[in-house]
């Protein structure tokens, strides 16, 4: 019986660990609950306190920040933390949003309030996002929502977000559609999809090659991006031939001997994260990595570290990165990146923790502006911000004053950051850091040639 | 495809003269009062591969079933199907090129084998102890971190192979403490719904160890480097060479090319399979273990403790998955979450081979892994053949399925 009742007693205790476990997908975490909150005497001051800040440096040009108090205002943040979404982004973007809330408790809250950041997993999938959403706006009260990684996600978020009229400003969903879609609530600090295939046909076509094979995601992100690509290399004359594969997938050995049959002069990597890794390698081992042809490995490869140990033989590697290169860096963008650093153990930040960053700064100074949460307010204020971030000054230019045909912009113009900086850059020694390796593309950024196998 | 007609009216054609095959031919037994078991299938491989004519001999001289006319008219009608592609797509890698189909195939055997290394566990598991392991993946996955962890951070110079045995016994043990903790309640009674139990209790234990695994490691995929690193040899020189090996590959005939570490899973496959049939056939653990999967009353009149047995096959299954997973992360990138796409192939395969078959699952893996090859490899829409590879997996499955419902090598109900 004792024996029987102390199996109990562990088995009761592991479906504790588990339920914990399995909620952890929800994560509600109090980033930064203002740590020098007046604790001390809350009923004496109703109205923040002149009292100087604690130890800890405001943020520049904020003044000397108050410490936050009262009832806290509440935004959301939504990322994919588990599979089938991009972990590796999720977790990148979760850190970034998390320095985010700590600097702005520091610097004042919002509003005078302390920001309350409600981080929620989306896995990925477009009806878990669009689940996410609802929770976040009918049950949490959101006032606005910023984050995302997956354009598929991003889709069906953007719909909950336009249905009840709050603001949401996505970081790191490319598809056109999304901006395109014209709604008042949506605004983005992630680049155009085609204006990024616009670039990589000019790269391509730079190194004068003249058949390509795109390796592409099967997703909402992966194929239209390879359409588009395709569309625009056709127009220079060069022969491209894709193939898709699910994100998750191991195994590439079977493609991989096809696209051999192609012969092709480049090859462009548009799956992501580990999924690309597995990729890359298995090419290197079959004879057409990047030691063999020129290819464009994904973004990813910016975590050299993490590059390095998946893709030991992945020298020569072009990869495309978005953001300012680490030359044009702002004060902003070092400081984020240290911060990053020290947070993450991360050489340098990768674009989309960047864009989390700023999509988290841009809607907070956005309601410190509108001096209010009411989400029309909210929007004017996005319409007319002018912030200084990581990603260079964000604006939306093309906005409910300036639509895009005024503009004479297309519609995927309208909310959208219109500067975002992109740059081809080459590992051009075995083991290279990210920060040391050279950019190749665009001329006016470049700081070495582009070396071709 | 230049001509997709030609394919998918010979497509047409074997489906219909197989389901007429299989609708009729079970009748026609029955009526000569001749036994109809598997009939069915006979009459649609029949119909498929030899039409009507070959239907009509059937119905006229109804022959006793035997593996060969299976076999042989199995073999034909994928021998019209073949043809109808090579017909409707001349240019086509896999009809122009017997190097590229033969490379295909055996990468599709290679990777297969590892397939069914690990449904063999599950099917392992399976008959004995009547469940089905969600957690299966993830123990897959654990064998590949568990390396990764014993060979690159904790103990940089151990050797792999050292680093597999501990994954193996990292797998084994979790097994088996699993087993005796939540898996034991219920052949003892102390569970309502065994059934449904086991199926939650399995689940539940997939997500414990993905996300304290997340948790742990982090989401950064890891990668072993490939375990050894083989010296360059070329048997025999000069042209015309049969085997040529590299650092990072392998050639034979000049033809079939196969990346290293995955050569090396291979072997490691390869010897633990020989290492269980040998525990199960020469062994008498392993006999009880098979005795018990064939009959627990019977089994344990004989002096075999059925529980026992339960927690040494959860424990085996593990570790079969474990290994799998620790072969492989020296050829794929590894993050907490690698073991979902795993378990669902491993699901697929022993249902292909017959659920708590060994034989059915090992090779079930090999079959999943050449269809997947080819499949990837001969669709001639590349911007499709590779997505679909889910997909190939599943219309083998319904095939089976709909012909053979009890797997390719289950017992017979």
């Amino acid at each position: 019986m004792l024996r029987n009742r102390r199996i109990w007693l562990a088995l009761s205790l592991l479906v504790v660990i588990l339920l914990l476990a399995a909620c952890g997908g929800a994560q509600v975490e109090k980033v930064g609950e203002p740590t020098q909150a007046p604790t001390e005497a809350p009923t004496k001051a109703p109205e923040p306190t002149k009292a100087p800040a604690a130890t800890e440096a405001p943020a520049e040009d904020q003044g000397p920040a108050k410490a936050p108090s009262g009832e806290p205002v509440k935004i959301g943040a939504v990322m994919p933390l588990s599979a089938p979404g991009s972990v590796t982004g999720g977790k990148a973007m979760q850190a970034a949003f998390e320095i985010a809330a700590e600097e702005i408790n520091a610097a004042g809250g919002i509003l005078g309030r302390p920001l309350e950041l409600i981080m929620e997993d989306t896995e990925g999938l477009p009806e878990r996002g669009a689940a996410v959403m609802e929770k976040l706006i009918s049950q949490d009260q959101v006032v606005a929502v910023v984050g995302e990684y997956h354009s598929s996600v991003g889709l069906a978020e953007m719909e909950v977000a336009h249905d009840n009229h709050i603001p949401i400003v996505f970081a790191e969903t490319w598809n056109d559609k999304i901006t395109a879609s014209r709604y008042p609530e949506v605004f983005r600090v992630a680049p155009l999809s085609s204006e990024v295939a616009q670039l990589d046909t000019d790269f391509i076509a730079s190194l004068g090659v003249k058949k390509v094979v795109i390796m592409t995601e099967n997703t909402d992100y992966g194929i239209p991006a390879a359409e588009k690509t395709t569309e625009k290399l056709k127009d220079r004359g060069i022969e491209a031939v894709t193939f898709s594969a699910d994100p998750g997938t191991q195994d590439f050995s079977s493609i991989i001997e096809r696209i051999k049959g192609e012969s092709p002069e480049l090859i462009l990597v548009l799956l992501t994260g580990e999924t690309s890794f597995n990729f890359e390698q298995q090419a290197a081992e079959a004879g057409i990595g990047p030691q063999d042809v020129a290819m464009i490995c994904n973004q990813v490869a910016a975590d050299s570290e993490s590059f390095w140990k998946n893709v030991p033989d992945g020298n020569f590697c072009f990869y495309r990165q978005v953001g300012l290169p680490p030359v044009l860096w702002t004060d902003k963008t070092k400081a984020f990146a240290e911060k990053y650093t020290a947070k993450t153990g991360e050489a340098t930040p990768p674009s989309y923790a960047m864009e989390a960053y700023d999509s988290l700064w841009v809607m907070v100074t956005a309601i410190n502006n509108a001096g209010s949460t009411d989400p029309d307010a909210i929007i004017e204020a996005l319409e007319n911000i002018s912030y200084e971030g990581a990603l260079g000054t964000i604006t939306f230019p093309v906005n409910s004053k300036n639509p895009p045909e005024k503009a004479g912009k297309e519609d995927k113009w309208w909310h959208q950051f219109p500067d975002f900086a992109a740059v081809f850059i080459q590992y051009q020694q075995k083991g290279q850091m990210s920060s040391d390796a050279p950019v190749v593309f665009p001329d006016k950024f470049k700081t070495a040639d582009p070396i071709l196998p | 495809m230049t001509h997709p007609s030609i394919f998918w009216y010979t497509l047409l054609w074997l489906i219909l003269w197989g389901a007429i095959g299989a609708l009729i031919t079970p009748r026609v037994y029955a009526r000569k009062d001749k036994f109809t078991h598997q009939t069915a299938l006979l009459g649609s491989f029949i119909g498929a591969a030899l039409g009507p004519i070959g239907l009509i001999l059937l119905w006229i001289f109804t022959p006793q079933l035997t593996a060969k006319w299976l076999l042989g008219s199995g073999l034909i009608a994928l021998f019209w199907l073949a043809l109808a592609f090579a017909k409707a797509a001349p240019e086509n890698l896999c009809v122009t090129s017997g190097s590229f189909v033969a490379t295909q195939i055996a990468n599709g055997l290679v990777i297969g084998s590892i397939y069914g290394l690990m449904a063999l566990g599950l099917t392992l598991i399976f008959s004995i102890l009547g469940i089905v392991s969600f957690a299966h993946g993830e123990f897959y996955m654990l064998g590949g971190m568990v390396t990764y962890y014993f060979t690159q951070v904790w103990f940089p110079d151990l050797s792999p192979l050292l680093g597999v045995a501990a994954a193996a016994l990292f797998t084994f043990l979790l097994g088996a403490l699993f087993e005796l903790l939540f898996l034991r309640p219920m052949i003892t009674g102390q569970i309502e719904r065994p059934g449904e139990y086991a199926i939650l209790v399995t689940f539940g234990l997939a997500f414990f160890l993905q996300y304290t695994t997340l948790s742990l490691v982090g989401a950064s995929p890891k990668k072993v480097p490939r375990f050894f690193d083989y010296p360059k040899i070329t048997v025999p020189s000069g042209t015309g060479e049969i085997i040529k090996i590299t650092p990072g590959n392998l050639t034979f005939f000049d033809t079939i090319s196969i990346s290293s570490p995955r050569f090396t899973a291979l072997i490691i496959a390869l010897i633990l399979l020989f290492a269980l049939l040998y525990f199960l056939y020469k062994t008498w653990t392993g006999k009880a273990l098979r005795a018990v999967s064939q009959d627990r009353q019977a089994a344990a009149v004989t002096g075999i403790n059925p529980k026992r047995m339960n927690t040494l096959a959860f424990a085996l299954g593990g570790m079969l998955a474990g290994i799998s997973g620790a072969s492989l992360v020296q050829v794929f990138s590894w993050v907490p979450w690698v073991g979902i796409p795993a378990s669902s192939r491993s699901f697929v395969i022993i249902v292909l081979g017959g659920m708590g078959s060994l034989p059915g699952a090992f090779i079930g893996g090999l079959i999943l892994g050449v269809v997947e090859a080819l499949g990837a490899g001969c669709v001639p829409d590349p911007h499709r053949a590779a997505a679909y590879l889910p997909a190939y997996g599943m219309i083998i499955l319904v095939l089976v399925l709909l012909l053979k419902p009890t797997g390719l090598f289950g017992r017979e109900l």
